[in-house]
């Protein structure tokens, strides 16, 4: 059977040549898969290296081998760690099984896309089957595809192991964890440790089966993550090798696979088939019924009716959608809403996407066909790059997508058909699903994705409805139309609510309203607790309107003027009559007897500037954020000082930075705003103060205490800083809590620090926005919360229930507790405790 | 065009998740003899580090890429793919 003629292999690809030990991968450069060479690639087609039958061919299409007539197995695999994009970039012009000559092109790939998504294009060629084989062309020279590369001595492969006699034993069924099944890394780790067995074994998945000791035996077995497989073994240590292989299977065979699922269920919280669980993303409790929002199927006809027709038709769906999108900025719930539609518009614009739009209305396509093709593709991209939170942006390219082709076929965005007291349930709730609510009718929202953070709990808070996010995906099989019960408070959805506990909640909604409507009628009155401590609650505003709105529902001032509300959508800088203008008008409002805090511009790569050009950083909330990008261009401060000074005198004026971290900011904020007052010729300079939001601030309080006029605490950078979480991010935005003791303990320090050198501490956070946390700050010692403008009546009247020597036994008590979840328990259970004694105080 | 805009897009949504790729064009990437067989510094639209063996830089034109001269300054494999992408082979 064996003939003496040696073997020439051919090269697969053109490229150049490096030897198998310098491949920075240990997998690879060990020999355990096999002996070989590599070829770093300047070609794009891999073609056979010898004549023979494809004894595998991934799925995926970044591997392939063949195998002669003489059993000689040759390996070819495209790249490092290319099995990560599923395909992506591969294209197959073989099967497995076909047989293919010497020189047949084998698999496509596109080189651009791989060396720009995967680790390496490094292309191996091993001899698997293990014959020794002399190299034709030295180290380090270019090839060229076709051309002779190994002389391998067939028939002198070490003679494959005697079939081990007897009756074969079977492992139990075991589901494979590893991400991409067993591609190469993880076959040949597990084929290595079978060779150590005189056993013969082998891996079945359903009715196929493998040789256990032949890598490319499991390659061609094509498994999938959650694949169930077994193992047997016949001989003497078929046990052994059983019990050996089974363990190494479990842990990933040398990758690192996701723990085991039991551990996951453990730690979520339990549901059962009465009530799902999920975390509240938005205060409140509501009784009504499920409304399931799914996106209705569109029509797409795939041909056109003329291409200048289709194009017209395109455009015109672009420029309305960007007209809408303009629209839903202008009367966003809030600015981070505001924002995603600004995204969606310059998406609009991306002129790829428009170029493959407008190629496919070149082909003929309709105007609906060519853009739905363009966005889905790139969604998909986006899909396949293996990132869940680049994934889930995809879903705003969906969105933005969505829109247009519904302008196009000419679908009504129609506000939905809701029926009365609709719970909303969804997988997600898209930005524009949200847009086209008719709120009045609904009571409540339910995702399946999302955190406290996510676009639908924005939304619902801005709303004042409750919500609950990440709930089991099996609330999106309950019916339309069943009557459920929505405890946002504790996070749970109700799918039997009994009558005595719709009546509580019930009971619960109406006092809300009543007390809602006490706190508003009483919203003049003066937040002082009941033994006298007296609390300044001012707001958050972004406008004048807002700061006469606040004026209205008994705001005592501002606490925090974002002033970058006059910069955001410019594309050119306001003039500084305009800034001066509007700084002037807003401390008006407010007349002499109140403050005014203005914030400096807080822009930064996160949120950038369109007429500042930054360059793009790689973390820009590590970045030149805040004060630290006003220093860099201290024309802009310069400015925006000057700006702010002009309102002096009106109210009492205070500025503050953002984003301070180093005393050196503080100086050099200081000097610029004395030789502007100066130049103004003012002889009292505004209070200055800084904004506590970083970690070294916080913890060098008593430090700047001397330099600084105040002190304001935001809570929502300080704790994303504090924990290094980022609240927007799907997974960790629920333990990003502002509540978490080392929050809390850094909100302690500052106010120590500020009140020995008899300087006054705000909150301007969210923190000081929610109820629960009011006793906690007080206790703390915070001298002013500035909260967001709908709130301030219910803050102020949480403060006149409040004792200050229990406030300050309770902020005692929290700062030693052990995470957040504690110290909302804890602060819940003295809420529970004065609610209860308020209404008899109040007679 | 399209790549920055969709980076900016990803990155204002999705702050550290997209490692900064688009290096700003710093001479040390490449030596003087290699830019002039790439047609001279302003014929250089981009120019970053992929796939560890490789600098993948676009070209305006790729009609003044001087193949020959690249391999006598030293790049032992060029690849040149459409739209003026040319991947150098500068080995690990």
């Amino acid at each position: 059977m064996t003939t003496t003629q040696p073997l020439e292999l051919l090269a697969p690809l053109s490229g150049v040549l490096l030897a198998l030990d310098q491949v920075p991968d240990p997998v690879f450069a060990s020999r355990m898969i096999g002996d070989g060479l590599c070829i770093d690639p300047t070609s794009q087609t891999l073609c056979a290296p010898l004549a023979g039958v494809i004894s595998s061919l991934q799925d995926s299409g970044h591997a392939v081998s063949v195998t002669d007539d003489n059993g000689v197995q040759v390996l070819m695999h495209i790249g490092l760690d290319t099995v990560n994009l599923a395909g992506q970039g591969f294209t197959r012009l073989v099967q497995e099984g076909q047989r293919v000559e010497a020189g047949q092109p084998l698999i496509e790939f596109d080189a651009d896309y791989v060396a720009l998504t995967a680790r390496s294009l490094l292309t191996l060629m091993l001899v698997v089957s293990g014959e020794p084989f002399t190299l034709l062309a030295p180290d380090g020279n270019c090839v060229d595809v076709g051309q002779p590369l190994l002389r391998v001595s067939p028939g002198e492969a070490t003679a494959a192991v005697a079939q081990e006699e007897g009756e074969a034993l079977f492992s139990k069924p075991l589901s494979l964890p590893n991400a991409n099944g067993l591609h190469a890394r993880p076959a040949a780790v597990l084929a290595q440790a079978a060779k150590g067995f005189e056993a013969s074994i082998y891996l079945h998945k359903q009715t196929q089966s493998a040789n256990a000791k032949s890598l490319v035996a499991i390659m061609a077995l094509q498994t999938a993550q959650g694949d169930t497989l077994q193992v047997s073994a016949a001989g003497n240590d078929a046990d052994a090798a059983i019990k050996a292989l089974v363990a190494l299977l479990a842990e990933g065979c040398g990758e690192t696979v996701a723990a085991p699922a039991q551990v996951i269920e453990a730690v979520a919280p339990v549901s059962s088939a009465a009530l799902l669980r999920g975390v509240c993303a938005s205060p409140g409790s509501a009784f009504g019924q499920v409304v399931q929002v799914a996106e209705p199927e569109l029509n797409i006809i795939e041909n056109g009716t003329g291409e200048t027709a289709e194009r017209d038709a395109l455009t015109r769906g672009l420029l309305a959608a960007t007209e809408a999108l303009q629209t839903l900025q202008a009367k966003a719930a809030g600015s981070a809403q505001a924002e995603i539609f600004r995204a969606h518009q310059e998406l609009l614009e991306d002129p790829t996407l428009l170029e493959q739009a407008h190629g496919l209305l070149a082909e003929g396509k309709s105007a609906a066909f060519a853009w739905n093709s363009a966005t889905v593709a790139t969604a998909k991209l986006f899909q396949g790059l293996g990132n869940a939170l680049l994934a889930e942006r995809a879903a705003d390219l969906a969105d933005v997508g969505q829109r247009v082709l519904k302008l196009i076929l000419g679908i009504q965005d129609r506000a939905w058909d809701l029926p009365e007291q609709a719970i909303l349930i969804a997988e997600q709730l898209t930005p524009s699903q949200t847009a086209s609510l008719d709120t009045r009718k609904v009571l409540g929202f339910v995702t399946v994705g999302g955190g406290a953070t996510s676009h639908v709990a924005i939304l619902a808070r801005a709303l004042g409805l409750p919500a609950i996010c990440g709930v089991p995906g099996q609330v999106l099989a309950l019916a339309n139309g069943k009557q459920v019960l929505l405890d946002a408070d504790k996070g749970e959805l109700h799918l039997e609510p009994d009558l005595a506990e719709i009546e509580t909640l019930q009971a619960a909604r109406d006092q809300q309203v009543q007390r809602r409507q006490r706190e508003v009628a009483q919203a003049a009155l003066p937040a002082t607790t009941r033994d006298g401590h007296h609390v300044e609650v001012t707001a958050n505003v972004a406008s004048l309107q807002e700061v006469e709105q606040s004026l209205a529902l008994g705001g005592e001032g501002v606490g925090l003027l974002r002033s970058e509300f006059l910069y955001l959508d410019r594309n050119r800088a306001p003039s500084p009559e305009e800034q001066a203008g509007t700084y002037s008008a807003i401390a008006r409002a407010l007349g002499t007897e109140r403050n005014l805090v203005v914030r400096t511009l807080d822009v930064g790569g996160d949120k950038p500037l369109a007429y500042v050009p930054m360059e793009s950083e790689t973390n820009p909330f590590l970045g030149l954020r805040g004060i630290r990008l006003c220093l860099e261009r201290p024309e802009l401060l310069r400015e925006q000082f000057r700006a702010i000074l002009a309102s002096a005198g009106l109210a009492r004026l205070h500025i503050m930075l953002p984003m301070v971290s180093l005393l050196s900011e503080l100086h050099l904020a200081r000097r610029i705003l004395e030789e502007e007052a100066l130049a103004l010729g003012l002889e009292a300079l505004p209070k200055l103060g800084i904004m506590i939001e970083v970690p070294s601030a916080a913890l060098m309080a008593d430090v700047f205490a001397p330099h600084v006029d105040f002190f304001s605490i935001g809570t929502n950078d300080l704790t994303q800083y504090t924990l290094a979480m980022d609240r927007d991010h799907p997974r960790l935005a629920s333990q990003a809590d502002s509540f978490h003791p080392a929050v809390l303990r850094l909100i302690a320090t500052t106010v120590k620090a500020a009140h020995a050198h008899g300087k006054w501490v705000g909150v301007c956070g969210a923190l000081a926005s929610e109820a629960l946390a009011v006793p906690m700050l007080i206790g703390l010692g915070v001298d002013e919360l500035s909260v967001s403008v709908p709130l301030i009546p219910t803050i102020k009247a949480t403060v006149r229930e409040l004792d200050l020597a229990d406030c300050q036994i309770i902020a005692r008590q929290v700062l030693g507790l052990e995470e957040a979840a504690h110290v909302r328990e804890a602060l819940r259970q003295y809420h529970a405790a004065t609610v209860q004694t308020s209404p008899v105080v109040e007679h | 065009m399209f790549e920055k805009l969709q980076r900016a897009f990803w990155k204002a949504l999705t702050p550290d998740l997209i490692a900064e790729t688009v290096a700003a064009p710093t001479p040390s990437l490449l030596s003087a003899s290699v830019l002039s067989a790439l047609g001279g510094a302003d014929n250089l639209k981009s120019q970053q580090r992929v796939a560890l063996t490789r600098v993948r830089v676009q070209l305006q034109d790729a009609a003044r890429l001087d193949e020959p001269a690249l391999k006598a300054a030293g790049v032992p494999g060029v690849m040149v793919l459409g739209g003026g992408v040319v991947h150098l082979l500068t080995g690990l």
